[in-house]
């Protein structure tokens, strides 16, 4: 391609300069970005890396997208977090912001979005999600109630404490110890998975041992029967 | 300071980039002075957005951060690269230019992305791609690349939700009729990576798919409670003002559109557990001047009608996709325009897809596609004069990291311009169209 005939063979002068051309070429354009880029609002932001942006906004407009509004999630690749204990949330959005929560999913979707949370965004987080109603739970295969019943109430086989002694009796969970009652079997699975053959969770370290003699019939009754006990009579 | 890679060597690739670069130094002034930095703006994984990993298929998650004008996460320099290569082998290769380089393992395209946030509303994607095959220089006879525009959304978007109420809207500038779509049943989408080389699909489709880079439109759209999508929109020949829509598209192969042509879209999309299904309507007016070099006198009265449909299930480690899309054409007043015999015909352009993905790393799928229509010795020049193709197109592909796809495809004609035997005249079979095509994707 031939040089342009008013090229002067050294540094572009202004006229030349991109901008330039494009303003004078597309004035239209130019007006119509402009007046896209001043329609912004704070208020419904999806700017993950300031702290100014409120967390209600970061949760309706960002976490909702997986989570749902309330925190009842649709797709049981995405915990449901209404109701979860605030500290448990707290906690895990800052094992994810230091990557110290490896687990797949994990980091595949959660380290980019807490990458730049702030303490204060991460502590509202927590409380909006805390403060939605209760999933109602529901009953997927009864016939695993029983069975999944009695491995949360049981001691351990290895000596370890039944899950109800630290989840709660009806997994309402207590501080660190999550909230278990409603929530989809898929994910209360692959956790259980996650503690009992890696190392990815390691604020759960103490799963380890309690998962350590759990066999897979274990993992998915008691996992069908938390996800129905909500519904449970 | 030049911006500029050193292959873009034409003066309208260099427009082309000064504008988008351009674009993005007045929304941002930081950008144009800031390093080039590869951090991702979500800091996500592919398949947070791309279903199974398989570009370009969305998740429920994708459309959101597509309908929200890909404004989550955090402003970064948006620029990925893409490239294809490929190596394609027909089973009975004639002089026609489409098997030109049969048998040959080349580098085919090369894409660079401006994509992503550029404030709290706006966001772009905007492409541009190298064909390293464009054409053949007429003296030599040698292959040519070029830069050219290619996929550009350029939308705002805002969102009103709350515990109960959900309302994301929008705008989106776009250099293609349903690109702005977000499932990929829509005709922009609903496609295998493309190859010029080879026999990949019949001559006749609708026109709906046959404007994108040479059409600026603006379409208006609505997702409510992640339950309704509307879209409305308008297009017209990227020209003057709009030109940088369609930079590259040589002025001969730009469809000429007289005035502004409606495109209406309306989805309804439900998620339950790991499912998420929709179903579309989707409706295009174009009148086309039948001389791309002379956009005066009647117009060509195209009227696409489509149906589609989409069920995913995605639960790791498993992803299934089954899609469908029928467009109904119908071509008035071609008679006066001189590119048919009849006044009206009819196209019908059937496409099916099923396929699945393991662990985000190993897929497989099943496509069928079926074209008919009415008989129009103009329209359709092999001697059926009628555009009945089928084919099946099965397809591997394998990707060991998640930006990197292998991938091989086989397009097995049954059926082509409106024969099973001699559709030419000449002796040629459906199957002597048979291609395989092995691609090898990457992006950054």
């Amino acid at each position: 391609m031939k040089q342009s005939a008013n090229n002067d063979g050294g540094v572009q002068s202004c006229r030349q300069l991109p901008c330039r051309w494009i303003v004078m070429t597309h004035p239209g354009l130019v007006i119509m970005l402009l007046t896209l880029a001043a329609c912004s609002s704070v208020d419904r932001s999806r700017q993950l890396a300031d702290p100014g942006t409120p967390a209600t906004t970061i949760a309706l407009q960002v976490c909702a997208n997986c989570h749902g509004a309330q925190g009842a999630s649709t797709s049981p690749n995405f915990p449901i977090l209404a109701a979860q204990s605030a500290a448990y949330l707290t906690e895990q959005l800052k094992s994810f912001r230091s990557h110290g929560r490896s687990d797949p999913p994990g980091y595949e979707y959660m380290w980019g979005i807490s990458a730049h949370l702030s303490d204060a965004q991460i502590d509202g987080l927590a409380a909006y999600f805390a403060a939605q109603p209760a999933v109602p739970g529901h009953i997927t295969k009864p016939a695993l109630i029983d069975q999944g019943r009695h491995v949360f109430e049981q001691v351990n086989a290895n000596g370890m404490p039944a899950c109800a002694s630290c989840h709660g009796a009806k997994a309402e969970g207590n501080g660190q110890f999550p909230r278990l009652a409603g929530q989809h079997a898929d994910y209360t699975v692959k956790q259980l998975r996650v503690f009992q053959g890696t190392e990815q969770r390691p604020e759960g370290a103490i799963m380890k041992s309690v998962t350590h003699g759990l066999s897979p019939d274990n993992m998915m009754s008691v996992a069908v029967f938390l996800e129905a006990l909500p519904a449970l009579k | 300071m030049n911006m500029l890679p050193a292959v873009l060597t034409g003066w309208s690739s260099r427009r082309y980039w000064a504008a988008v670069i351009a674009i993005f130094g007045m929304l941002n002034p930081l950008l144009v002075h800031a390093l080039p930095a590869y951090a991702r703006q979500t800091g996500q994984n592919c398949i947070a957005c791309h279903a199974g990993g398989q570009f370009p298929e969305l998740t429920p998650y994708g459309r959101l951060f597509k309908l929200t004008g890909y404004t989550i996460g955090t402003r970064n320099i948006p620029i990925s690269a893409m490239a294809v290569a490929s190596y394609t082998k027909s089973a009975n290769p004639s002089a026609d230019p489409a098997f030109a380089k049969d048998a040959v393992a080349l580098f085919q395209t090369g894409s660079v992305f401006l994509a992503g946030k550029v404030t709290e509303n706006v966001g772009v994607f905007a492409q541009a791609t190298y064909n390293n095959y464009d054409n053949q220089n007429p003296d030599s006879g040698k292959w040519q690349g070029k830069w050219a525009s290619d996929n550009f959304d350029l939308r705002y978007a805002d969102r009103y939700i709350s515990s109960n109420q959900d309302l994301i809207f929008g705008v989106s500038l776009n250099n293609n009729p349903s690109l702005a779509d977000p499932w990929n049943t829509a005709p922009a989408w609903m496609q295998y990576v493309p190859t010029q080389f080879g026999v990949t699909g019949p001559d006749a489709s609708p026109i709906v798919g046959q404007l994108g880079a040479q059409v600026g439109g603006v379409s208006a759209y609505a997702f409510w409670n992640n339950t309704v999508y509307a879209e409305v929109a308008g297009y017209q020949t990227a020209n003057g003002v709009w030109s940088f829509l369609s930079q590259g598209t040589a002025n001969g192969d730009q469809t000429k559109l007289r005035g502004t042509n409606p495109y209406l879209r309306i989805v309804l999309s439900h998620d339950w557990g790991p499912h998420s299904a929709m179903l579309g309507l989707m409706a295009m007016n174009a009148s086309v001047y039948p001389d791309n070099l002379m956009p005066v006198g009647p117009t060509t009265q195209y009227r696409d009608r489509g149906i589609d449909a989409q069920y995913q299930y995605l639960l790791d480690p498993h992803t299934i996709t089954a899609q469908l899309s029928y467009i109904k054409e119908s071509i008035g007043n071609g008679n006066q325009t001189g590119i048919a015999s009849n006044s009206d015909n009819h196209l019908r352009q059937l496409k099916l897809k099923a396929s699945y993905v393991y662990q985000a790393k190993y897929g497989g799928s099943l496509g069928y596609q079926s074209t008919t229509g009415s008989s129009d010795s103009t329209l359709y020049p092999d001697p059926a004069g009628n555009p009945d193709t089928r084919a099946w197109v099965p397809e591997l592909f394998w990707m060991p990291i998640q930006n990197v796809r292998l991938g091989a495809q086989f397009y097995a004609y049954t059926r082509f311009h409106g024969a099973t035997a001699n559709y030419d005249g000449a002796g040629r079979n459906p199957q002597n169209n048979n291609t395989l095509f092995v691609y090898l994707w990457g992006a950054y």
